[in-house]
């Protein structure tokens, strides 16, 4: 006797590094084109969750923030935040993740990350941006420091969910 | 004694750590004599002295710096073989 599971193709997973600010919403739009352009049946697109971080204009001591440099391990930092989104994707069977995040110097009111998440349901694709927001920002090998009178602080740890 | 034809271990820092250390990148010979004692993670971080201040050498490393070997996060009791690129990472501050 055997069983049989229908054998789901691997989600596309696309991961952004990126040197100079960016529109998110530019970014999402260009990614639901590639998606669409893959066919219908592609992803299951139903449902759709996004999650866009921007820089806070103080610092974690409450001065006014110039600037937040982000410092990462290049190779690493791309290949964990992949691995982190296939795991979240397979765990929560969704059908594409994106996950966009600049590195260097991110001035106040720019977006710093962006996660999106198609699936079949409001719930995988929900809680896997959740999830994924929260792994990349304890798990993939990036460094904040603020900038504020002309000095630079690392940043110790990160802000309340 | 080193041995040339035995490749070296690259140690790279980031963020904090870098700048305490003042370098972000070197190479180190482990001691590859027939017999001698696997280097973990680390015991370099202890040789190198990367807790920062004079006569820090052989210090534990702390529970809040990870260690990456090859690019892929190891624990830091993992034994070093040459060639490796090890890392010492402080705490991530992504997103």
């Amino acid at each position: 006797m055997s069983t049989t599971s229908p054998v789901r193709p691997a989600p596309p997973i696309e991961v952004q590094l990126l040197e100079a600010p960016f529109q998110p919403l530019e970014r999402l739009a260009a990614w639901q084109r590639s998606l669409a352009a893959e066919g219908p049946d592609a992803t299951g697109s139903a449902a759709e969750s996004h999650f866009i971080g921007r820089v806070r204009p103080t610092t974690a001591t409450g001065e006014p923030l110039e600037a937040l440099e982000l410092e990462h391990y290049p190779g690493m930092t791309e290949s964990q935040l992949r691995a982190l989104a296939e795991a979240c994707a397979a765990l929560h069977g969704v059908g594409a993740v994106l996950v966009a995040h600049r590195v260097g110097r991110v001035r106040p009111g720019e977006a710093i990350v962006l996660v999106a998440v198609q699936a079949d349901r409001r719930g995988p694709a929900l809680r896997c941006v959740q999830e994924l927001l929260e792994d990349l920002k304890h798990h993939a090998p990036f460094w904040k420091r603020e900038w504020s009178g002309g000095r630079g602080t690392w940043v110790a740890g990160n802000t309340p969910l | 004694m080193t041995h040339p034809s035995v490749p070296p271990v690259r140690v790279r820092l980031f963020a904090g750590l870098r700048e305490r250390a003042g370098w972000g990148e070197r190479l180190i010979h482990l001691d590859a004599r027939p017999g001698a004692q696997r280097t973990t993670a680390a015991d370099l971080w202890g040789q190198l002295a990367l807790d920062g201040a004079p006569g820090e050498e052989n210090a534990e490393l702390p529970a809040t710096v990870r260690v990456a070997i090859n690019q892929a996060f190891a624990a830091p009791d993992s034994p070093l073989a040459p060639g490796d690129e090890v890392a010492f990472l402080p705490p991530i501050t992504g997103g």
